[in-house]
């Protein structure tokens, strides 16, 4: 009885254990299936990622990786039709691709349902109407009457924006189980995430890119290849004055440069025939520009160049065409100041020439006159070969030591005739610590004291009184204190300033009773070409404006300053500073 | 008789000038700029004037322009005498009514006095 028990409990044992190591064989076996089919799966995860990866490359055109992708999905997901819809600038763009031919019905089912889905996820309504198709695979039968049974819908996400979505459908139910649906969700974050990332890269080079092209002082404009503006920059739209308009048309170029420049066509010529073109200089909104045009090329990744579109850009060429003006204007005073005696000697010898001279007229009257005008020349040209020396820094100064007085006496005696005709009152003063010795370069400071008196002569009135001072100036002194003790009535007082940071030094001043000048004009007295900017404010001053220029080079060759301080309708005080102990240059 | 008006900072242009012109046909009067020229306007009513451009005090546009204000656009023939070979200052002046102009320095005494004959004819 025993042994029955004993047998049957073994058997129950044995029956027990093979059950058990069977359940376990089975659970291991299952295991290792499950195990082998991940592997497959991950095998094709991974070769379709790398596949993916060599084939999109630095892609970023959205359509083209999703084209690779779908492609590939038929190796390890099963369906009878694969679509993705792409939002576009104005439609939305509808692509499938048919493993198996299937009812016209079954492609607008799914279209529809992507349609609402896409609807759905960028809250928008979309028009059916509105939706571009393209077809491909399997062909269409009308006979297969099988609806849409399994239906899965995956958003197309790149940079946190929905740009579209991603589907696959069958007509077989059951389909597209969770396994599946993973892969797909993980193919398709990670191309999203490879675009996004390289997107990322080419946002910020395009930041780069703009910051240079918005602070750039040309204006630049891009167009693609139907002439819509891609890329402006702050200074385009001031060429056209449309800084404020925020959304800028090539019609606004149109519209404003008129006739000035045919931006269309030169647009078109470059896409079209991929020409360059350069224009001539317009002006718009009272500045001048030079206009370029060339161009956009892209080479595709079958190496073939594309035209892309255009790019205008307008140089402003205002500066250029200010100084040319300048320059014609300063030639065009040279000659009409060279005209002037050249028309005087002319005409004095045609009536020396004549046999019958006028009555009441001598030959000495004419040859005088020959003379004045000759000297006046050889003045004006020394006058132009001095500020040419300026210009190119080779003027020369030779000091040597000269009593001031004696110059000042000199040049006084010289200019007293005229101002007596004028009935002038030409007054010297000279200082009683006026060193008798001071080292200075007598032609040339010769030349600055008959450009200042000669000056002060021609715009004072008759009955006026010019005076020349000079004084010793010490370092940190007054300028004013010191005039004072001169006993000359100044106009307006000496900017003390200019004085403030001077060595000891000699001081010549003259003073006039004339018009003065404007505080405005001031400021440009000293300057070569600005006498032509005097013109344009006192227009009808003769002479070619060097002389003060001069002076200003010959002073600053010295190491001293130069100055005027006026009053308009009071009288003017042009002054000049020479070191008395100059470091030698 | 004719009267002549030359206003023109240029001494040696009127003093040549005048000695060239008949005194048995004209009467010649001159200034040396737009103010003075203004006073001998008023003072000799002249036939004529040869006008210098660019002269201290008050230029020769700014004389034109007064002198049509006050005695009308026309009335009085002028001829613009200048070194200046600016086509913006001829322009202005053709504006102003002028009867024509020459540059001094490309014109000789004589081809002067035939363009004044010429303009008063």
């Amino acid at each position: 009885m025993t042994t029955i028990i004993l047998l049957s409990t073994l058997a129950l044992l044995s029956l027990g254990l093979s059950a058990f190591l069977l359940l376990k064989e089975h659970q291991a076996k299952d295991v290792v299936q499950k195990r082998e089919q991940d592997i497959s799966r991950r095998m094709y995860e991974l070769a379709i990622l790398k596949e993916l990866g060599d084939r999109v490359g630095y892609s970023l055109d959205v359509q083209q990786i999703v084209d690779i992708i779908t492609s590939s999905l038929h190796q390890f997901i099963e369906y009878a039709a694969v679509s993705y819809m792409l939002l576009e600038p104005e439609k939305v763009m509808f692509k499938m691709h048919l493993e198996r031919s299937v009812h016209r019905r079954f492609v607008v089912d799914v279209r529809d349902r992507m349609l609402s889905s896409l609807g759905a996820l960028l809250d928008r309504e979309f028009d059916k109407k509105n939706v571009r198709e393209i077809l491909s695979g399997a062909i269409i039968i009308e006979e297969l009457e099988e609806p849409v049974r399994s239906f899965f819908n995956i958003p197309l996400v790149i940079d946190e924006k929905v740009v579209g979505v991603l589907t696959v459908a069958d007509t077989k139910s059951g389909l597209y189980k969770e396994e599946e649906m993973t892969i797909l969700y993980k193919i398709i974050q990670q191309a999203s995430k490879a675009v996004t990332s390289l997107q990322g890269v080419v946002k910020t080079e395009q930041a780069k890119v703009s910051a240079m092209v918005e602070s750039m002082e040309d204006g630049v404009v891009m167009t693609d290849a139907d002439y819509r503006i891609l890329v402006i920059n702050p200074a385009a739209k001031r060429v056209i004055g449309q800084e404020k308009k925020a959304e800028i048309t090539i019609f606004d170029f149109i519209d404003n440069l008129g006739g000035k420049m045919d931006i269309r066509g030169r647009l078109e010529e470059s896409v079209k025939l991929k020409k360059s073109y350069m224009s001539e200089r317009f002006e718009m909104k009272e500045k001048f520009y030079q206009s370029f045009v060339f161009p956009v090329k892209t080479t595709s990744s079958l190496n073939v160049e594309e035209v892309f579109g255009g790019v205008v850009i307008f140089h402003d060429v205002t500066r250029e065409v200010e100084l040319e003006r300048v320059r014609d204007d300063f030639t065009s005073m040279i000659v009409h100041e060279l005209r002037t005696p050249l028309s005087g000697i002319q005409k004095a010898s045609e009536l020396l020439k004549k046999p019958r001279k006028p009555a009441g007229s001598s030959p000495k009257q004419y040859v005088d006159m020959i003379y004045q005008n000759s000297s006046g020349m050889l003045d004006l040209v020394n006058d132009i070969l001095d500020a040419a020396k300026l210009q190119s820094g080779k003027f020369e100064i030779s000091r040597e030591p000269a009593d001031i007085a004696e110059v000042i006496a000199n040049r006084v005696s010289f200019f007293n005739l005229s101002a007596t005709d004028r009935k002038i009152t030409l007054a010297v003063s000279v200082g009683e610590n006026v060193p008798k010795a001071v080292p200075f370069d007598i032609q040339r400071i010769k030349q600055v004291l008959n450009n200042l008196i000669s000056n002060a002569l021609k715009f004072t009135p008759e009955g006026g009184a010019v005076s020349i001072s000079a004084f010793v100036h010490e370092h940190g002194a007054s300028a004013n204190t010191d005039m004072r003790k001169m006993k000359v009535q100044l106009p307006e007082p000496l900017p003390e300033d200019q004085f403030a940071s001077l060595p000891q030094s000699l001081v010549i001043a003259v003073t006039d009773t004339g018009m003065g000048i404007k505080s405005e004009q001031m400021s440009q007295l000293f300057s070569k070409f600005k006498q032509l900017d005097n013109q344009s404010l006192v227009p009808n001053i003769k002479g070619t404006g060097l002389g003060l220029a001069i002076a200003k080079g010959i002073i600053e060759g010295h190491g001293g300053i130069i100055g005027v301080a006026s009053k308009v309708s009071a009288g003017s005080t042009f002054y000049f500073s020479l070191p008395l102990s100059p470091t030698q240059t | 008789m004719k009267k002549i008006l030359i206003v023109d900072d240029d001494a040696s242009f009127i003093e040549t000038l005048k000695a060239t012109l008949d005194p048995k046909k004209f009467i010649t009067v001159s200034a040396a700029d737009g103010e003075e020229g203004l006073k001998r306007m008023e003072e000799s009513k002249p036939d004529l004037i040869l006008l210098d451009i660019k002269m201290p005090k008050l230029g020769g546009m700014e004389f034109l322009k007064r002198v049509n204000e006050k005695y009308g656009e026309g009335k009085t023939a002028v001829l613009i005498t200048s070194n200046l070979s600016g086509l913006e200052q001829i322009s202005e002046g053709m504006e102003l009514g002028i009867r024509g102009y020459f540059v001094k320095s490309n014109e000789s005494l004589k081809g002067i006095t035939d363009m004044i004959d010429r303009v008063l004819e």
